[in-house]
């Protein structure tokens, strides 16, 4: 495998679990570079372009809402979890725990036959 | 105006306007957040070359605006399929067009290489013309209807059309061969009414017999006198006929979308068959449908006992084709209702299972 489908695959894996890592951030409000920071700060990079976009699109969805504030001379959207977020989340924490265990059966499968 | 003000209005106008001026706020925002915290970092005040790092960090504004917009399609990935076969018929049907004109004209007019060099050149370039033209109409129709797809849809669903049925697997006996149509034949079909809509409605002149002054022979018009062959009373039929003609297309089309007969298109199929008939029996009961008579040519022409044996043999003639007509879409009706019946019986439609 060449370094960019593996780098492909490795984006394709983050893809899916940006949207739990945002919401799951996102009880208390946040503006976009703090979530970005929060988010690094546990370890997860996550670029500006792909942030944004994904914020707006989740509020399009419900799960977010946003507020713009004024905060030292510059205006701020801030984001937090939705009712509707909220009562989603648990269900996906669920669905990200059981993927867990099942692949960490399968690879750990994969190598004891190895 | 800064860098950044720049750099935001260069999104900007990449996007729909509805959102613009909230999504370049958001990046302003954002990028005003990332220079105060390199400007805390260095210990210095905010300057150009931090402003170039975090711009280069935010990336393209083209991709930035991208990450905004759903993918956009002219012709999306739903109708891309229909607009190949619309393609590949319309492309057919023209060029087996181009091909019988280009015969006739060649036949008529070319007199040496060069002339019918020219109108072998005139033929391509009409036929490139024509072509162009159709692919053009059918972008701009397939066009509109993406369009109208997606503007009713979702904003954020990619796929803009309306959820299909779930499928069942089933429906795959439905294919199996009587029931699959035959791709050449329906194909075929297409290109041959078109080609008879298009000349007995545009082009009634080809169906007469000319004849010059230095006594050559012609089929069709030009500068010489001709007498038609058909009658006023066939041309009479012409609108109907045209009307199941296009019906024919129709049913062609819906055909090759679909990829088998099922118990609409059969219905649909005996209907047209049915009509045809009634017409084939209006034309045996009506008046002769041949115009030329023994005494419609000079004498010194044709002789008029040859002329009366050919127009003898074109009344003879054209009854039995169409009694031969008549014949054909009766043993069409009654199998296309057989394969109806049968398709309702268990036992056929899962032929081939045991």
């Amino acid at each position: 495998m060449t370094n960019e489908s593996l780098e492909n695959v490795i984006l394709e894996l983050r893809r899916g679990i940006i949207v739990l890592a945002v919401l799951s951030q996102l009880s208390q409000e946040q503006y976009g570079y703090s979530l970005i920071n929060s988010l690094r700060e546990s370890g997860l990079e996550i670029d500006q372009g792909t942030l944004y976009p994904l914020l707006r699109r989740l509020e399009s969805q419900g799960l977010l809402q946003s507020s713009w504030r004024i905060e030292a001379d510059r205006p701020r959207r801030y984001y937090v979890i939705s009712s509707e977020g909220q009562t989603l989340l648990p269900q996906l924490k669920q669905e990200w725990n059981s993927i867990v265990a099942t692949m960490t059966k399968m690879l750990n499968k994969d190598r004891r036959e190895k | 105006m800064n860098l950044i003000d720049i750099y935001v209005s260069e999104v900007g106008r990449r996007l729909p306007a509805k959102t613009r001026s909230d999504i370049e706020a958001e990046i302003h925002s954002a990028l005003e957040d990332m220079l105060e915290e390199r400007s805390q970092k260095a210990g210095r005040p905010e300057d150009d070359e931090m402003i170039y790092e975090i711009l280069k960090e935010y990336g393209d504004p083209e991709k930035v605006a991208a990450s905004y917009l759903p993918e956009r399609y002219l012709i999306g990935p739903s109708l891309f399929p229909i607009f190949l076969t619309l393609v590949k018929v319309i492309l057919a049907i023209l060029a087996i067009i181009a091909l019988v004109g280009l015969g006739v004209n060649l036949g008529q007019s070319a007199t040496n290489i060069q002339s019918g060099l020219q109108i072998v050149g005139k033929a391509f370039g009409n036929l490139v013309t024509s072509a162009l033209t159709s692919i053009a109409s059918v972008v701009f129709i397939l066009g509109i209807i993406e369009w109208t797809l997606r503007a009713s849809g979702e904003h954020l669903d990619v796929k803009g059309l309306p959820e299909k049925k779930e499928w069942d697997p089933h429906s795959l006996n439905k294919i199996a061969p009587p029931n699959r149509i035959k791709l050449g034949d329906t194909i075929a079909e297409i290109v041959f009414t078109f080609f008879a809509i298009f000349l007995f409605n545009f082009y009634p002149q080809v169906f007469s017999l000319g004849y010059s002054a230095n006594g050559s022979w012609y089929i069709g018009t030009g500068n010489w006198t001709s007498v038609p062959i058909l009658s006023e009373a066939f041309f009479h039929y012409v609108p109907y006929l045209t009307v199941v003609w296009i019906l024919t297309v129709i049913l062609d089309i819906l055909l090759l979308r679909q990829g088998y007969w099922n118990t609409l298109t059969r219905i649909y199929s005996i209907v047209l068959r049915v009509i045809n008939i009634t017409i084939a029996a209006a034309m045996l009961a009506g008046p002769s449908l041949i115009a030329l008579s023994s005494n419609s040519l000079p004498a010194n022409m044709i002789s008029p006992g040859t002329l009366q044996l050919l127009v003898n043999l074109l009344t003879k003639i054209y009854p039995i084709g169409i009694w031969l007509s008549i014949l054909g879409n009766s043993v069409e009706i009654i199998r296309i209702f057989y394969r109806m019946v049968a398709n309702k019986i268990p036992a056929f439609e899962v032929q081939g299972k045991h």
